[in-house]
C-alpha cells in the first residue's frame, strides 16, 4: 500500500474517532464523556472531508459537534454537576454484550463481503451541494417538507411542555 | 507552489500574531482617544511595545491550576478554543490567488468550525470549578448559539443572489455593486450578530466584570489565559475578513482603481471593519441579560427572515433583479 497524505490523514482521523468512542464508554465523568464524544463526531466529519463530501462534513460539524455536543454539555453542567458513574458489577450483562457485539461484527463482515462496491476510485466531484439542493427541492420535495414539519411540531411541542412545567 | 503550501500557514500564523499584537494596541489607543485620554504611551515610542511587554508578562507568570479543578480538561480547554479560530482562516480569500483552501461550501465551513470554540469555552468554564466562570461559560454558550442563527440567516440573501457558498464566487459576484448596497438590512443584522459572536461590547456579557469578575476565564493565568485572548482576537481578524468578503467586495477595487493591488484594497476594507468594531466598543453600553436573548429571537431573527423574503421577491422584479 502506498503511503500518501490522504492515507496518513485517514489513519489519524480513524484512530481519533475510535479512541473518542472507546474513551466515551470508559470514562466515569459525564462531562469527559461529552467531550470525547465531540471528538468522535469531529473525526467522522474529517473522514467525510477526505471522501470529498464537503457539504455532509460541514453539516456533521454544525449539527453534531456544534449543536448536539454543546446541548449535552450544557444539560450536564446545568443538572448533575459533579456526578460520576459507578462501575456496575453485572457479569451476565458483560457476557451478553460481548455476544451481541460479536454477532454484529460477524453480520457486518458477511454483509460487506456480499456487497458490490462500484470501484476503487469514484469521481465524487459531480455530487456537490447544487446536486443535493436539486434533489431535495425537486425529486424528494414532499419527504423533505414532511420532515421539516415533523421537526417544527417537535420544537413547538417541547416549548409547550416546558411552559406547562414552568407554570406549575 | 509547494513551498508556499508548507510555509504559507506558518507565515499566516506569524502575520496573525503581529496583527493581534498591534490590534490590541490600536484598540486601546482608539478607545483612549474617544474617551479623551492618550492611551498607552510609556513602553517604547508612542506605546508601540506595550502589547509585547504585556505578553511577556503573561508568559512569565506562574502557571496556576486550581486545586479543585478538573486538571485534564482545564489544560485542554484553551487548545479547543484556539484551534478552530485558526482553522477557519483556511477558506478566507485574501486575494484571487492568496487563499489556502478553495471550498465549494466555504461559508458554511466558517460557520461550522467557529462553533467548536464554544465547546472549549464551556469545558474551560466547567473545569475551573468556579461559579463565576461556570455562569460566564453558560452565558457565552447561550449567547453564541442564539446569535449564530440570525448570523447564518442574514447571509442567506447573499447566497440566494450568488447561487454559491464559495467565498470566491461571492466576492466575484460583487463586481458591479457591493452587497452592502442591495443587502443593507442583512449587513446590519450580520454586524450586530457578529459582535455578539465575538463576545465584544455591547454583547460582552460572558465577561461582564461588574457581575462575573471576568467570566469563563477567571481561573486562567499565564499562557493559558493568553490563548483564550488570542482566540478572541483571531476571531476579530476572521470576522472582519469575512465581513469584507461578504459585504465589501473583498479584494475588488473601488471606482475601477485597478493599479492598486487587490491585497491593499482588502487590507483597507478590513481595517475599516476592525476600526468600526473598536469604535462600537467605545461608544455602546452593555446590554442586560434579559434584553440580550429577546433581542436575538424577537428582533434579529424575524428581520433576517424578512430579508430572505424580500430578496426572493426582488429577484422577480424586472428592474431590480439585476442587483439580486
Amino acid at each position: 500500500m502506498e503511503i500518501t497524505g490522504e492515507f496518513i490523514a485517514f489513519f489519524i482521523l480513524s484512530v481519533l474517532a475510535i479512541c473518542g468512542a472507546v474513551f466515551m464508554i470508559f470514562f466515569t465523568n459525564v462531562v469527559h464523556m461529552g467531550v470525547s464524544m465531540a471528538f468522535t463526531f469531529l473525526s467522522i466529519a474529517g473522514i467525510y472531508f477526505l471522501l470529498n463530501a464537503d457539504f455532509l462534513a460541514v453539516i456533521q460539524i454544525m449539527v453534531y459537534t456544534g449543536a448536539i455536543s454543546i446541548l449535552m454539555l450544557f444539560g450536564i453542567m446545568m443538572t448533575r454537576h459533579k456526578e460520576t458513574e459507578e462501575k456496575l458489577n453485572r457479569p451476565i450483562h458483560y457476557w451478553l454484550s460481548i455476544a451481541g457485539a460479536g454477532v454484529l461484527l460477524v453480520s457486518l463482515v458477511l454483509l460487506s463481503r456480499g456487497a458490490t462496491f462500484v470501484s476503487d476510485s469514484v469521481d465524487t466531484k459531480g455530487y456537490g451541494i447544487a446536486k443535493i439542493g436539486e434533489l431535495f427541492f425537486g425529486t424528494y420535495m414532499i419527504p423533505f417538507e414532511l420532515a421539516s414539519i415533523l421537526l417544527l411540531v417537535a420544537l413547538i411541542g417541547s416549548i409547550i411542555m416546558a411552559k406547562k412545567e414552568g407554570q406549575e | 507552489m509547494d513551498v508556499f503550501f508548507y510555509l504559507g500557514p506558518i507565515i499566516l500564523m506569524l502575520l496573525l500574531l503581529g496583527f493581534v499584537t498591534y490590534a490590541i494596541l490600536f484598540e486601546r489607543k482608539v478607545i483612549g482617544w474617544i474617551q479623551n485620554r492618550p492611551g498607552p504611551n510609556q513602553v517604547g515610542p508612542w506605546g508601540l511595545f506595550q502589547t509585547i511587554a504585556d505578553v511577556l508578562k503573561l508568559l512569565l507568570k506562574e502557571d496556576v491550576v486550581p486545586g479543585k479543578a478538573d486538571r485534564s480538561l482545564f489544560k485542554l480547554a484553551p487548545i479547543i478554543a484556539f484551534v478552530p479560530a485558526f482553522a477557519i482562516l483556511a477558506v478566507i480569500p485574501f486575494t484571487e490567488t492568496w487563499q489556502f483552501g478553495d471550498f465549494a461550501v466555504g461559508l458554511l465551513y466558517y460557520i461550522a468550525i467557529s462553533s467548536i470554540t464554544i465547546i472549549g469555552i464551556l469545558t474551560g468554564a466547567w473545569a475551573s470549578n468556579n461559579k463565576y466562570s461556570l455562569l460566564g461559560g453558560m452565558r457565552s454558550a447561550a449567547q453564541m448559539i442564539s446569535y449564530e442563527i440570525p448570523l447564518v440567516l442574514s447571509v442567506v440573501g447573499i447566497v440566494m443572489t450568488t447561487g454559491s457558498l464559495d467565498l470566491n464566487d461571492i466576492v466575484l459576484a460583487q463586481k458591479k455593486v457591493w452587497f452592502i448596497v442591495p443587502q443593507f438590512l442583512a449587513f446590519l443584522i450580520f454586524l450586530i450578530a457578529s459582535l455578539a459572536e465575538l463576545n465584544r461590547t455591547p454583547f460582552d456579557l460572558p465577561e461582564a466584570e461588574s457581575e462575573l469578575v471576568a467570566g469563563y476565564h477567571v481561573e486562567y493565568t499565564g499562557f493559558r489565559f493568553a490563548f483564550f485572548m488570542l482566540a478572541e482576537y483571531v476571531y476579530v481578524f476572521a470576522m472582519a475578513s469575512l465581513t469584507t468578503c461578504l459585504f465589501l467586495g473583498g479584494w475588488l477595487p473601488l471606482f475601477g482603481l485597478t493599479m492598486i493591488p487587490g491585497i491593499l484594497w482588502f487590507l483597507l476594507k478590513f481595517s475599516l471593519v476592525v476600526f468600526s468594531l473598536f469604535w462600537i466598543r467605545a461608544t455602546m453600553p452593555r446590554l442586560r441579560v434579559d434584553q440580550l436573548m429577546q433581542f436575538a429571537w424577537k428582533v434579529l431573527l424575524p428581520l433576517s427572515l424578512l430579508n430572505i423574503f424580500l430578496t426572493a421577491i426582488f429577484k422577480e422584479i424586472p428592474v431590480l433583479s439585476s442587483f439580486y
